[in-house]
């Protein structure tokens, strides 16, 4: 289609405004972590440091602890991922390609599972923890997330699984799979992108999340980054500098996951459109 | 019984095992995930509606329950304060999530055609929603602030305000505020779902409908809307259930202030339950708070509906 002059100027006018919109924050977020005191209460504010230094950053993780905050994220994330992948990948495929009953119904529920906000579990699941003695420990975070994630990583992962052709199945179980090593050996490594995908999703949610993280993990050693950073506030204004220079150090990993996993991050967001 | 069709049962019969094997290997691979679902959201959901029909108090034992009817409901909707939240978080929902899809929509329409370094357009689009919220609110924190914020000296230059504003010291400007941070945050997320929907509309239909002499207005309504209404759907479904649910933002931003002006449903949730202690008064807070965001994406899904099949005939 021939396209007017007008309108491809309109749209990279658009595309850059709209970018440099997106980006604003980030900049002033990580300028003022290499900015002194003085000059993050400074008005007018500088638009760049003039003695840029780093006595942000050693703050947040000599003084505060950052790092430790990072490390129980990087647990619980990592081991939430881990389980959902597992999990969900045999269900996935469990809905997919094996002659269970009640197909429909499943995928339906999981839907409304879906639904459902932190705010509806957080009191049972709270008093649970607190009976067994799990409040403030990594499984009281880990168990909970798996279970908010499955749900989304099972829908993709089915849709994943339905594209691999059943016959393999059949050829596998005549060279005498079981039906776990057709899952194993065969249908896992064919969907690929699907497990890239919902590790994505699942990373991410475990990463950001919030509710449940302040209610069942708030003493000091085992709070995870968000918890952490809404927390850092000192006794009489607001340490920005350190809070953002722990911020920078933690939007970096979720960075260069975004750019390396972009295309799957894209394909996942757009399987329910497509398939829903 | 012919040999033949002896040999036949046998063979369906062994089929039948098979198929049976299967089953149970299906059942098999289900049953990790089903378990931790049920234990761990099923279970408490079902917890949280008996809570909310008990006078729940903590003693030296643990929880004691004591049922109390309708008691807790009778509390909760006779509370200004939860009218209040409810109806900040209706229209914080849906102001936001109705300003996110026009936009976005807007937005993804004028780069659709736009080919140059999309790979890293979209790269950074995905950065505010794979950020931390609480992060976001923090960095809008600092723009807000009303002595030294950066919002301030540019609105100031611009001779907008002729002193610095305390943005979110005042009721109308605090919620104004909360809304932009949650648009800024998950607009570039709808662009996106919107934007590889539009590239999955074939070329041939624009061609078509272009012989036929339609114009930019209607190539978009007879064209473009119908075949990215499932995407819109998708998009405004992740959104509603996000917007009803608002926690992170106004617990960090303003706290649910000033006064309770921001106060939405899960901040009240969270005060009555972890703050307040009371577990009956604050389950039936978040029965209610779930019972709304259900009717809600019925709502939208019905408006929706409708609104397509108009655009349509």
């Amino acid at each position: 289609m021939i396209q007017p002059r007008w309108q491809k100027i309109l749209g990279y006018v658009v595309l850059i405004a709209f970018l440099l919109a997106i980006l604003f924050p980030f900049y002033w977020m990580f300028i003022t972590s290499f900015k002194q005191d003085k000059e993050i209460s400074a008005y007018p504010p500088q638009y760049w440091p003039t003695n840029p230094t780093l006595s942000n950053y050693r703050e947040a993780f000599v003084q505060y602890g950052f790092d430790h905050y990072m490390l129980n994220s990087v647990i619980v994330a990592v081991l939430t991922t881990f389980f959902v992948l597992f999990f969900a990948s045999m269900a996935g495929f469990s809905i997919a390609r094996l002659p269970i009953p009640w197909k429909k119904p499943i995928l339906i529920f999981l839907l409304i599972i879906s639904v459902f906000p932190p705010i509806a579990v957080i009191t049972p699941l709270y008093m649970l923890l607190r009976d067994v003695g799990w409040l403030n420990s990594y499984q009281a975070l880990v168990i909970p997330y798996t279970a908010f994630n499955l749900p989304f990583s099972i829908w993709i992962l089915r849709n994943y699984f339905l594209q691999v052709p059943g016959a393999l199945f059949e050829s596998a179980k005549i060279d005498g799979s079981s039906v776990f090593q057709a899952y194993y050996k065969i249908f896992l490594p064919l969907t690929r992108p699907g497990l890239f995908s919902a590790a994505v999703f699942t990373f991410v949610a475990a990463w950001t999340e919030f509710f449940m993280a302040l209610v069942f993990n708030s003493s000091n050693s085992m709070r995870t980054i968000p918890v952490g950073i809404a927390l850092f506030s000192g006794q009489f204004n607001v340490p920005y500098g350190t809070i953002f220079a722990g911020s920078v150090v933690s939007i970096v990993p979720i960075m260069i996951l975004v750019v390396i996993f972009r295309k799957w991050i894209v394909s996942g967001l757009t399987q329910g459109a497509v398939k829903g | 019984m012919s040999v033949l069709s002896a040999g036949q049962t046998q063979g369906s019969k062994r089929r039948h095992n098979l198929k049976m094997a299967d089953r149970k290997a299906g059942f098999g691979l289900l049953a990790p995930a089903g378990i931790v679902i049920l234990a761990v959201t099923i279970f408490p959901i079902v917890y949280s509606i008996i809570m909310s029909f008990n006078n729940i108090s903590l003693t030296t034992n643990g929880f004691a329950f004591q049922s109390n009817g309708i008691n807790n409901y009778k509390t909760v909707f006779g509370s200004p304060v939860f009218w209040h939240s409810a109806w900040f978080t209706v229209y914080y929902a849906v102001v936001t999530v109705f300003v996110e899809l026009f936009f976005g929509l807007l937005i993804a329409l004028a780069i659709n055609n736009v080919k140059k370094l999309q790979g890293l357009s979209i790269s950074i689009m995905l950065i505010p929603w794979a950020l931390i919220t609480v992060i976001s609110a923090q960095m809008w924190d600092y723009i807000y602030n009303g002595v030294y914020g950066v919002l301030n000296a540019v609105a100031e230059s611009l001779h907008l305000i002729g002193q610095p504003v305390t943005w979110l010291g005042q009721n109308t400007s605090a919620v104004i505020a909360m809304m932009v941070a949650d648009i800024w945050k998950t607009t570039p997320f709808v662009v996106i779902i919107l934007l590889s929907g539009l590239q999955m509309i074939a070329q041939d239909y624009y061609e078509a409908a272009r012989i036929d002499g339609a114009n930019s207005w209607q190539l978009f309504w007879k064209v473009t809307f119908p075949l990215l209404r499932g995407s819109i759907a998708l998009a405004g479904l992740f959104r509603i259930l996000q917007a009803f649910g608002v926690f992170d933002l106004p617990f960090v931003l303003t706290q649910g202030g000033p006064g309770t002006a921001t106060e939405s449903l899960a901040i009240l949730g969270y005060r009555t339950l972890f703050e307040d202690l009371h577990f009956g008064v604050g389950a039936a807070v978040a029965v209610s708070t779930v019972i709304l965001i259900l009717l809600a994406c019925l709502i939208f899904l019905a408006g929706f509906r409708s609104m397509v099949e108009e655009e349509a005939a």
